[in-house]
């Protein structure tokens, strides 16, 4: 179902307070305001708690609660659950500046979920394997948006060690722990995009490989995308066994496999004959 | 008259490659305060040599050797590097400046890392080591020992040491940029002196799992490894030892490097390609700068740790032009002691002469004045005595007291050892050397 101007209206709320929070973020550190860490702060929730609202708002309308059923409730939920990831890190062991990597894509997310949301609307499909498909498919993708964003942070501040250019106000924590943490998300991600493919390949079976229209689902550019991002993951996830393959190899392809994710979430836009 | 000459290069003037190159072992400068007592008999001399600085102080008559050119030569040939490699990263100042100069290094003033105390510990050891070598005497004594004093005056008096940021306290500071947690790291400490010492202090304090001391000396190593609770480590198996490290802290005497690319690079696979945070505080360095471009190696001297210094450093406080003004008073109060010192000889020959004078004259005409009784005697002697002091104490009080330059005394000093015909004790040997670029 489309969202209604007041969603849109809503989510665009969720949106500019998002930006604010990250402009407050950035101006706290370059111009050295700590008293800006509060209104980010506050910015960031108002942001998460508008997103949510337009969920349940959303969900009220369309007469059903089940998540992911169509791209706005999807891409909705995938921004409110990478700003909530943030938020959590930060409180729990702050890691500076992974707001500045993460929120960039929550607010792409929400603008993608305005816009595709709106133009193309999904049909849900009632099916056990779809919604696995569909959570375990988000669920990695959400991962991998972390594991991209701390790998870009581990390029920069490597980078900034290396060249000794490192400001002590950018602090980006420790290249061991951007490390880790890229490499549990990546560990993460790959499990649920793993069940993501098998899934779909199921729901392929299920359906028949060919679309009412004669394409076949197998070679589509959004299952194509995937299986390269699948691919991409599991080199990353070869660097014990290869230790010549981390650090910014490692971190190039976590970045590199989000960019690809990213395409086959915009293909999924694209594609004739719906997300299956 | 004395010349205080200054002759020498710092972080500021010279690069690391120069610095190093011209940098004086404790025992070399023995051997070089050796040399010049050998070479300038009537010169004292001083040799402060720090990993930011290397500079001779030399006290000389004025008219006497070296001449700036000839400490040049001599530093040079030291250290068998041509004087064109490093002249146009040396400074040469003379008396007044030097003074302020070297106040200002005792002071920390200087340094890369403002308020940082080492340097106070470094001026006192040149000095010790040239009085233990004769070298230091009637100028360079009195000023050293000032110097010290001005030092301690600025450290304790100001706040300019307070929260200090040390070159060890940033070296773990990127540790911590680099390694999340330290109770699965081993740090090797290359070398067993006292910057390893003063490294390893703050890197002890992050509980690694292990900490080596790997040393030549296999009982200093033992020394420093117990005091830290960590284990001592045979120097020739030091491959092994970079191996297992996780952090390396490089700080020995060696002349040459001791960790060369050749040498780790192959390790690198060995340690399966773990990154390793090296820290060379060694001056010459000890590790070769092509191993910090190899990947997972990240390699910092003593340069980066000092520029991260002082940018992070704060100058917020007035400490800074508190500790100036201690200096500055400082200096002028040693400017005229010591040219109340050097005017003391010339005023008593010229009180010596002028009282001469008078009793010659006052002699000739008590001559002819026979009836004269001891008491009326005696009050034309004090006559005699109270014009000589009268007509002098303008000028003296002037050549005491006086702010004048250097240069203006040294005038003033050879007008009145000319005008008044006083004898004086130095015999000229070479032409003054006050055309040199910093004379004053």
């Amino acid at each position: 179902m489309s969202p209604n101007p007041g969603q849109l209206g809503l989510l665009t709320a969720s949106v500019i307070f998002f930006a604010v929070g990250g402009v407050l973020s950035l101006l706290r550190v370059f111009r050295h305001k700590p008293g800006l860490r509060l209104p980010a702060k506050i910015c960031a929730y108002v942001g998460i708690a508008m997103a949510l609202a337009v969920l349940v708002w959303h969900g009220r309308i369309r007469g059903s609660w089940y998540p992911l059923e169509d791209n706005f409730d999807a891409l909705i939920w995938l921004g409110v659950l990478l700003a909530l990831f943030v938020q959590y890190v930060q409180r729990q062991r702050p890691l500076g500046g992974l707001d500045w990597f993460i929120m960039p894509v929550v607010i792409l997310l929400l603008v993608a979920a305005g816009v595709f949301g709106q133009i193309s609307p999904r049909e849900y499909i009632d099916s056990t394997w779809s919604i696995v498909h569909r959570v375990s498919s988000y669920g990695g993708a959400v991962a991998f948006a972390v594991a991209g964003a701390t790998g870009t942070m581990y390029l920069i501040h490597n980078r900034r060690l290396r060249r000794k250019t490192v400001r002590p106000e950018l602090d980006f924590g420790s290249l061991e722990r951007l490390e880790r943490i890229s490499m549990v998300s990546v560990t993460l991600g790959f499990a649920l995009l793993s069940i993501g493919l098998i899934t779909g390949i199921a729901e392929v079976i299920h359906l028949g490989q060919y679309t009412s229209l004669g394409i076949n689902r197998m070679t589509q550019p959004k299952v194509l995308l995937a299986f390269a991002v699948w691919l991409i993951y599991a080199l990353v996830l070869h660097t014990p066994i290869n230790p010549r393959m981390r650090g910014r190899r490692a971190a190039t392809l976590s970045i590199l496999g989000f960019v690809l994710m990213i395409g086959a979430l915009v293909a999924v836009q694209f594609m004739p004959g719906g997300t299956r | 008259m004395q010349r205080l000459l200054l002759m020498g290069l710092n972080h500021a003037t010279a690069p690391l490659e120069v610095r190093e190159k011209l940098a004086f072992s404790t025992t070399q400068r023995r051997c070089a305060l050796r040399g010049i007592r050998e070479k300038f008999p009537g010169a004292e001399a001083v040799i402060l040599s720090t990993c930011n600085r290397v500079e001779l102080y030399i006290s000389r008559p004025t008219h006497d050797l070296p001449r700036p050119e000839q400490m040049v030569d001599f530093i040079g040939r030291f250290h068998q590097v041509h004087p064109d490699q490093f002249s146009p990263h040396l400074y040469h100042k003379a008396n007044v400046e030097a003074v302020a100069h070297l106040f200002n290094v005792a002071s920390s003033l200087d340094s890369m890392i403002l308020g940082e105390t080492q340097i106070l510990g470094q001026v006192r050891e040149a000095y010790d080591l040239a009085r233990s070598e004769q070298s230091a005497g009637l100028v360079l004594h009195p000023l050293f020992q000032r110097a010290i004093a001005v030092g301690k005056q600025v450290m304790t008096q100001t706040t300019i040491a307070e929260g200090q940021l040390s070159v060890a306290s940033v070296a773990v500071d990127y540790a911590r940029r680099i390694f999340e947690q330290f109770s699965d790291k081993t740090i090797l400490s290359i070398g067993a002196g006292k910057m390893a010492t003063l490294v390893l202090r703050h890197f002890a304090q992050l509980s690694p799992r292990r900490l080596l001391v790997c040393n030549r000396d296999l009982r200093k190593a033992e020394e420093l490894a117990r005091r830290f609770g960590g284990a001592s480590a045979a120097f020739e198996q030091l491959a092994q030892h970079l191996v297992e490290a996780d952090i390396v802290v490089c700080a020995t005497g060696a002349t040459e490097p001791i960790i060369s690319v050749e040498l780790f690079e192959p390790l690198r696979k060995l340690r399966r390609y773990r990154p390793i945070f090296m820290i060379d505080i060694a001056m010459p360095r000890d590790i070769d700068p092509r191993v910090g471009e190899l990947e997972h190696v990240y390699l910092y001297n003593i340069d980066d740790l000092q520029q991260v210094v002082r940018q992070t450093q704060s100058q917020r406080n007035g400490s800074l032009e508190a500790a100036r003004r201690i200096v500055e008073a400082e200096v002028n109060s040693f400017g005229q002691w010591h040219r109340a010192r050097e005017m003391g000889p010339l005023i008593e020959r010229l009180y010596a002469h002028h009282h001469q004078m008078a009793q010659e004259e006052l002699r000739r005409t008590l001559n002819k004045m026979p009836e004269l009784n001891e008491s009326q005697i005696a009050h034309f002697e004090d006559l005699a005595r109270r014009v000589v002091n009268k007509l002098l104490h303008d000028p003296v009080q002037r050549l005491r007291g006086g702010q004048m330059p250097h240069g203006l005394q040294q005038t003033y000093v050879h007008a009145m050892e000319k005008l008044f015909n006083l004898d004086s004790p130095s015999t000229p040997k070479q032409e003054d050397d006050a055309a040199g670029p910093s004379a004053t």
